[in-house]
């Protein structure tokens, strides 16, 4: 570095820095004036009914009149409740029988629609994506016609072959396994784009290389496919967790939680505390909810993290 | 809702923190749950010659909102200076939460008498109103509408409990529907009925939980009962409850039911092929012959329900509505007016249940509540073709004559058809006796509905 690199400019009037106190100001409004319209935005209507919504779960509000403060009443309420448990235990039936099923079907769909020479490609794509694109009320609607048990097209198959109906949304046997369907039915469209995502994001010259050392289609599969798309099972998993315990809308149009509760998730039976005015206990339920639904993303999240490590 | 986006996510990761430190910082005064509620208020009348201003009401879409509509219309040609808007709403959806809010409020809303008591404290207090016409108004729809002795609602319709039935089915089995006076008596033209066809369930067994409670409360209150007394203390461990569902037992034992959804395609089968011949039931099933049934419409016919004892009340209530004045409506002196009008002024009763464009032999699935305008010899519609053209008015409005008072219905009632509902429909599939009806019911309504009120 010579000194004539350290001559300040001749003119300075023209490159010297403004006052210490108008630039402060320039700079420390302009970008809060941005990004104000997200925190007030925010702020109402995210932290004030989240906040609203935590201090009525220590209170006895029916929705009028005064609320009185009752400590944690309502959680060892719900948490000695048998119907809580069992709403609880329905979500995890649910769960078990999508989330499974949901990760191997989608991945087998994406594997097919990764592949270049699988004809009508674009049909089948359009195919997996339209029920996630449609409205879900219409879809449970469809729902409560297909598989009705006196009407329904399911049963008129069945008995056209010689078998006897199924009470499809009216058995405490069938109902769960009927709502999973159109949970699969209508959310196997996104895990297959997530998936067709993460496979078309490995790079092709790593399969080259194994088919060059002689590794077999389902070796390559096993060895090559699955860890490099396991981030995105992974991702898959945790999203539809979340999705299977907050699971309202589907038992709510098309069993309203029977037959005798076997279909009232986690969802809807904090639902029915709200429409029974019961205000306070609804919220305590939404953060045991929101309580279990944490550790249940941050078990997914830390057994994703040991086996990247 | 079926698929949280990652932001969410993130939110819900950050809430029980977020929350922590908003609810410490406590600056929540302003927004405290239950501090924008209003009490009850009184209202009084105004005069009807100087009534003049604008109201919104509220009526069930549908059918109903027509027959209304009309009905309005001749309240418009008796007080000129009034102006309605009628409004069609999905009054089970948006009623309750709009009494919550206060927002957007009608004047004047429809409403069912079971929805009454849980949002009196948003409502006007008609006590003083309704004076007038108390002794000549049903004591089981004033009973309803009372909430610590105070009357909310403005009593509309009387749904008494009938027993329909298929007369050619009971002429070839000997039965001589005359002689149906008691419960028993309806077991036995059953068995007649099924030793004609084995395969009948002759008598209508509810498989929805919550028309199915309903049933069952018209039949406690065809004994004097119901599910809570005046204090809401809950009364279903007790001997009228335990009759009936021993009736259903016996009945369901013994093969004499079919069990099924009302008027779904199912029941609609069993009612044409004849199996279903007898249908304890609401007044309104008169639907069922007039627009469902095909092949047997003309054969059906109807009369009082059987007693439970020789000699006992021949009615039960099962459902009914009311007309509400929220407290913070604009202008409640002329929805009362207009209220008044349609449910004890002859003109007003005339027009909702008399001859119109929507129904032109009149409205016939349920009887005024207020007893002059229930005249047996002054019927308001017509006999019903779809009955053989039998007097339906006869029949219903002398059964609504028997139907005893009640208690209030309970704020929780609705909710109590997750554990009674549901329990009936065990004991009605034969996986329940009624003792484990009665205790499961009591304990789980008691814990998480009593307690909680």
């Amino acid at each position: 570095m010579t000194p004539a690199t350290l001559t300040p400019p001749r003119n300075e009037e023209h490159t010297a820095p403004a006052p210490l106190r108008t630039r402060r100001r320039r700079l420390s409004l302009t970008p809060y004036v941005f990004v104000a319209p997200f925190y007030v935005v925010f702020a109402a209507f995210g932290l004030y009914p989240l906040v609203f919504a935590l201090q009525l779960s220590f209170t006895n509000w029916k929705g009028a009149g005064e609320a009185r403060f009752i400590g944690l009443d309502n959680y060892t309420y719900l948490l000695t409740s048998p119907e809580f448990w069992a709403s609880l235990g329905n979500s995890a039936v649910m769960w078990l029988l999508i989330v499974p099923v949901q990760i191997v079907g989608g991945l087998a769909a994406a594997v097919l629609l990764a592949n270049a020479r699988l004809r009508l490609r674009g049909m089948f794509r359009v195919a997996f994506i339209a029920p996630f694109v449609t409205p879900l009320v219409a879809m449970a609607q469809v729902w409560i016609v297909v598989f009705d048990s006196d009407y329904g097209l399911v049963n008129h198959l069945l008995r056209l072959v010689g078998l006897p109906g199924v009470d499809w949304l009216t058995s405490t046997t069938w109902a769960k396994p009927t709502l999973a369907l159109l949970f699969l039915w209508k959310t196997t469209g996104f895990a297959v784009i997530i998936l067709l995502a993460g496979l078309q994001a490995v790079p092709s010259d790593v399969y080259e290389a194994a088919a060059l050392d002689g590794a077999s289609r389902r070796r390559q599969f096993w060895s090559l496919t699955l860890p490099l798309v396991r981030r995105s099972i992974a991702f898959l998993i945790v999203v539809q967790t979340l999705a299977v315990f907050q699971m309202f809308a589907e038992p709510f149009v098309v069993t309203q939680g029977g037959p005798y509760g076997s279909t009232t998730t986690g969802g809807l039976y904090l639902y029915n505390h709200i429409t029974a005015s019961d205000l306070g206990t609804g919220a305590a339920n939404s953060f045991l909810l929101v309580l279990l639904v944490f550790a249940l993303s941050l078990l997914s999240v830390r057994l994703l993290r040991s086996r990247d490590e | 809702m079926s698929r949280p986006s990652v932001p969410r996510r993130s939110v819900l990761r950050g809430a029980l923190g977020v929350g922590a430190l908003a609810v410490g910082a406590g600056p929540l005064a302003a927004c405290a749950p239950g501090s924008t509620g209003s009490g009850p208020r009184k209202l009084t009348a105004t005069s009807s010659a100087s009534a003049k201003g604008e109201i919104t009401i509220w009526s069930r879409s549908g059918d109903l909102y027509k027959v209304f509509d009309a009905a309005i219309d001749t309240f418009r040609r008796a007080h000129p200076h009034v102006t309605v808007h009628h409004q069609a709403v999905d009054i089970d959806s948006k009623l309750a939460n709009t009494l919550i809010t206060g927002a957007d409020l009608p004047d004047g809303s429809f409403w069912d008498d079971a929805k009454i008591g849980s949002q009196a404290e948003h409502l006007y207090d008609l006590t003083d109103l309704i004076a007038p016409y108390r002794k000549d108004t049903s004591p089981y729809k004033l009973s309803v509408n009372t909430v610590d002795g105070r009357i909310y609602g403005v009593p509309w319709d009387l749904d008494p409990g009938l027993l329909w039935y298929r007369e050619d089915l009971l002429e070839d089995a000997g039965v001589d529907p005359a002689g149906l006076a008691t419960y028993d008596d309806l077991l036995d033209a059953a068995r007649a009925l099924k030793e004609r066809n084995p395969k009948a369930g002759p008598i209508h067994l509810e498989k929805d939980p919550f028309l199915g409670q309903l049933w069952l409360e018209m039949l406690a209150n065809q004994q004097g009962t119901s599910l809570a007394d005046a204090k809401g203390a809950l009364r279903l461990d007790s001997e009228e409850y335990r009759t009936i569902l021993t009736w259903v037992r016996s009945a369901v034992h013994e093969k004499l039911v079919t069990h099924t959804e009302y008027l779904k395609q199912g029941d609609l089968a069993a009612l044409e092929d004849g199996r279903q011949a007898l249908v304890p039931w609401a007044t309104w099933w008169s639907f069922a012959p007039q627009q469902l049934l095909k092949k047997t419409r003309g054969k059906w016919r109807v009369t009082r329900l059987p007693a439970w004892t020789a000699g006992g009340a021949r009615s039960g209530a099962m459902g009914g509505s009311s007309f509400i004045i929220p407290a913070k409506a604009k202008n409640p002196e002329l929805a009362w007016l207009l209220y008044e009008f349609l449910c004890f002024k002859q003109p007003g009763y005339s027009a909702v249940y008399g001859p119109g464009s929507v129904y032109p032999g009149g409205l016939n699935t349920s009887v005024p509540s207020y007893t002059p305008a229930r005249k047996a010899d002054k019927p308001l519609f017509k006999p019903v073709d779809a009955l053989g053209g039998q007097d339906l008015w006869k029949v219903a409005v002398d059964a609504a004559a028997t139907i005893p008072a009640a208690a209030p219905i309970p704020a929780w009632w609705g909710k109590s058809i997750d554990y009674l509902g549901n329990n009936l429909q065990r004991l009605m599939e034969g996986s329940m006796t009624p003792d484990d009806v009665i205790d499961d019911s009591t304990r789980k309504i008691q814990r998480n509905l009593v307690d909680r009120a």
